[in-house]
């Protein structure tokens, strides 16, 4: 199995989704996953856990490793850290190849070399391509020397390694999506990531994508065809987590995620004057920081809104649980969410949702409040009868907790594993 | 000389308008209108006018020896006379054959009877009233919202002078008894309870056009031995449905008004088979027993309870708000507002919110102009919100007219 982001590290939904899906599935499956960094904290028994991060000389062939050194030192194109992994990704794209990567070095320094750029505590980074193309032949390396039936991938940092896995073993090739670029860049992108989604999913035998919604963009936007992907939702860890109560004598609507086109900020600045109108005291969190909030913050000031929101940045998981325990509505208006695990979360802390219908959240929880990214009254409207009308609240969160509890990791697994098996006797 | 009696419910309820927050306190209409005249003509043009043509012409070819009932409520009486006065003439129609009975109800199909007396005994009054204004008859037997009964709704309603009530005939409640029998509330011999063969009802209702069903397909004269198999065991076989049955549930592809023609013929060739009103039947048997219910039942769903209206908190939280503005609606003694608050208690907007089969996609959802139960209770709130500042607004105006007279 390929990953990218694995506890302790991850700045997504990805992390959280590889390792609950592994745990489960390593009671029917021996796993092999290679992630670019394992922080230790997370290891599980029947699961073999490489970290690129610490990876041992042993586990690379000599005669087959070819490594510059040159590559691998300083001399690196810093791009400025954006907070957007995502976007400057696109930009470096367009600059390089991936083979301008190909490395040729001795054996010991390159392990040292490796370790140090694994090491870094951002999975993304400036240098991420460098990461994706160093993870690939790594993998491949690796994947040569093993034995296993089927590669499963997760997300386009990894395809390209799974692709070569597949070239060099013959074995059935499995490509999980969780984000696809069209979500992440907008609908209409065509670039080299998309190209590389593209090419990775039509050599794919199997596709698995997070959720019907992804599904539809997996055939609409790459044409794939649609008898090979299946619908695998994510999972949740149980948990119940107590209410808090806060003491502003506002209602607070929170918003979780990057500030970025994606996660819809503009929809969320339009809803919020509109609840504001007909419910004035509420307050809008925003918990997140991207390229947009320069703009959020702007256009709040400009009209006048300042009042109504708390930019809260970048929260770490304990500050976003003590958030969500005092949360009385979660608003997720996404332009595009594959799945949206935070809905999820959200509602283990009894918190009700207000989401965008272009989310695999919305599908999996018939018991939240759905809207087209784009409809703010109606946003609004939602968001105004949970403030106002106690009874809603009380209604959905008891239904979606219960939705909550059929969504486990073990259902996940088991869909997993009855294509594992149809690909693997099939051969 | 067992009795057919069949009793078919016409009901249709003023819808709701998209009413979103932005609405509130300045939009004071509520109404769907072109959403109820798009409904009512299409019910009207597949039910009620091809089976009232369908009745009228049976109970004209069996001379007086073919009789039927029904309820309806005040908001679909209302209804035809705005939008449909051909389907109300036709309804008239019936009622001068002689041989239709019309029942009582509470005006508004509301379950007013569970939050107060006072305007469930207002709503059967003005009901009442409506059916001797257009049908000329004063009705004797009283139908519930939904079949919606117990032992002291029944009682209740016998105080108002009724002579008999229309329930489900439950097989808990029953036992080995069966329901082609009158029975009376315990201790309460003033009234009757007409309880529903639910098996013989649902076989039209629900069945008819099932084709996974092992009688399929159900003819009028396969239907008629089953009922004539009662001979002997039994007086009355009370069929109670809606009447949407004809034509609207089951379409008329499915051959219902072919087997709706034949069927009193048929019922009607064994010598010891005739049909009677509800009412006749009550003169024409005495009571076999007590019919002992405590908890409330109804007809609806397999519960066979309240669930469908008062089955989650969405429910409960609207019908109790909207019955908790009764004493100030009743103060501002506005005949208008006091209508536009009634109209609120029709039982279908809390239908509209259960949550109930809602993962299955079922009948609720069928009867349902709203994409999901939560849109239905929003909807209905924000409503209420803006009536509750309407009789804010008309308090406050009150105070100042008074104001402005001691000065």
């Amino acid at each position: 199995m390929l990953g990218w982001e694995f506890p302790p590290l991850f700045s997504g939904g990805l992390g959280v989704a590889t390792y609950g899906m592994v745990k489960a599935l390593r009671h029917s499956v021996d796993i092999k996953l290679i992630v670019p960094s394992n922080g230790g904290s997370a290891s599980l028994s029947n699961v073999q856990i490489i970290g690129l991060n610490s990876i041992t000389s042993r586990e690379l062939s000599h005669e087959q490793m070819h490594f510059s050194l040159d590559e691998l030192g300083a001399e690196v194109h810093r791009i400025p850290l954006s907070v957007s992994p995502y976007k400057h990704v696109n930009e470096l794209f367009e600059k390089n190849k991936l083979d301008e990567w190909d490395l040729d070095v001795e054996e010991e320094k390159a392990v040292e070399s490796i370790h140090k750029i694994f090491s870094d505590t951002d999975v993304y980074g400036y240098n991420v391509l460098r990461k994706v193309s160093l993870y690939t032949k790594l993998a491949e390396q690796i994947a040569r020397q093993s034995e296993f039936d089927i590669v499963h991938a997760h997300d386009w940092i990894t395809f390209a390694a799974g692709v070569r896995i597949k070239k060099n073993s013959g074995k059935p090739l499995i490509l999980h999506v969780h984000s696809l670029e069209t979500d992440r860049a907008g609908e209409h992108t065509r670039n080299a990531i998309y190209d590389l989604e593209k090419e990775a999913m039509m050599l794919a035998d199997r596709i698995f994508s997070v959720s019907q919604y992804t599904k539809d963009q997996i055939t609409k936007h790459y044409g794939i065809d649609s008898s090979k992907i299946h619908v695998v939702h994510n999972g949740i860890e149980p948990g119940d987590t107590p209410r808090k109560a806060h003491q502003l004598r506002d209602k607070l609507v929170v918003f979780l995620g990057r500030l970025t086109h994606q996660k819809g900020p503009e929809f969320l600045l339009e809803t919020a004057e509109k609840v504001a109108r007909v419910f004035p005291r509420v307050k809008f969190v925003v918990a997140g920081t991207g390229d947009q909030f320069g703009h959020v913050l702007e256009t709040t000031a400009y009209k006048k809104m300042g009042g109504k929101f708390i930019f809260a940045g970048f929260l770490s998981k304990a500050k976003v649980d003590e958030l969500l325990s005092m949360a009385d509505v979660y608003f997720m208006p996404s332009v595009s969410e594959p799945f949206g695990i935070t809905a999820l979360e959200a509602a283990q802390h009894h918190v009700p949702s207000v989401l965008s219908s272009q989310s695999g959240a919305a599908e999996v929880m018939k018991a939240s409040l759905k809207a087209d990214f784009w409809d703010t009254d109606k946003y609004a409207n939602y968001i105004y009868a949970l403030l106002k009308y106690r009874a809603l609240n009380h209604e959905l969160t008891e239904n979606a907790k219960a939705e909550l509890d059929a969504l486990t990791w073990d259902h996940t697994a088991q869909k997993i594993w009855n294509v594992y098996q149809q690909l693997v006797f099939r051969n | 000389m067992p009795s057919i009696c069949f009793y078919f419910q016409v009901h249709q309820p003023f819808r709701l308008k998209h009413y979103d927050c932005f609405k509130i306190g300045h939009d004071h209409s509520y109404e769907d209108e072109p959403k109820n005249r798009e409904i009512l003509d299409r019910v009207s043009t597949k039910c009620y006018l091809a089976a009232n043509r369908t009745l009228l012409n049976l109970i004209k070819k069996h001379r007086g020896k073919f009789r039927i009932s029904y309820s309806v409520s005040g908001t679909a009486l209302e209804q035809m006379e705005k939008y449909r006065p051909d389907v109300l003439r036709s309804f008239q129609d019936l009622a001068e054959t002689g041989c239709v009975e019309f029942l009582s109800e509470t005006y508004y199909h509301s379950l007013s009877f569970l939050y107060s007396r006072t305007e469930f005994v207002r709503q059967i009054g003005k009901h009442k009233e409506k059916i001797e204004e257009l049908f000329h008859q004063s009705p004797t037997i009283f139908r519930n919202t939904e079949l919606i009964y117990n032992n002291e709704i029944a009682n209740f309603v016998s105080n108002l002078g009724y002579k008999g009530i229309i329930c489900e005939g439950l097989d808990h409640i029953l036992g080995f008894r069966s329901a082609n029998f009158l029975y009376h509330p315990p201790r309460n011999k003033g009234i009757i309870s007409l309880l529903k063969n639910y098996k013989l009802s649902d076989d039209i209702a629900f069945r008819f056009s099932n084709k996974a069903w092992k009688e399929w397909p159900l003819t009028a004269s396969k239907f008629a031995h089953w009922a004539h198999q009662v001979a002997g065991n039994g007086e009355c076989i009370n069929l109670f449905m809606d009447y949407e049955t004809f034509g609207e549930h089951q379409w008329p592809e499915t051959g219902i008004f072919d087997f709706l023609t034949h069927l009193p013929g048929e019922l009607l060739k064994h010598p010891d088979f005739n049909f009677k009103t509800p009412s006749e039947v009550i003169e024409s048997y005495q009571p076999r027993g007590e019919y002992d219910v405590h908890a409330l039942s109804s007809w609806a769903d397999i519960e066979r309870d309240l669930s469908a209206w008062l089955g989650n908190s969405l429910q409960h939280d609207a019908m109790e708000r909207i019955y908790s503005l009764e004493k100030k609606v009743k103060e501002a003694n506005d005949p208008t507002l006091l209508d536009t608050w009634a109209r609120l208690l029709t039982s279908d907007h809390f239908y509209y919110m259960s949550t109930k089969y809602w993962n299955d996609g079922d009948v609720h959802k069928y009867f349902s102009h709203y994409n999901t139960p939560y849109d239905a209770y929003i909807n209905f709130m924000n409503v209420v919100t803006d009536l509750e500042h309407v009789l804010e607004v008309r308090s406050e105006e009150k105070e100042l007219a008074a104001i402005k007279e001691l000065a």
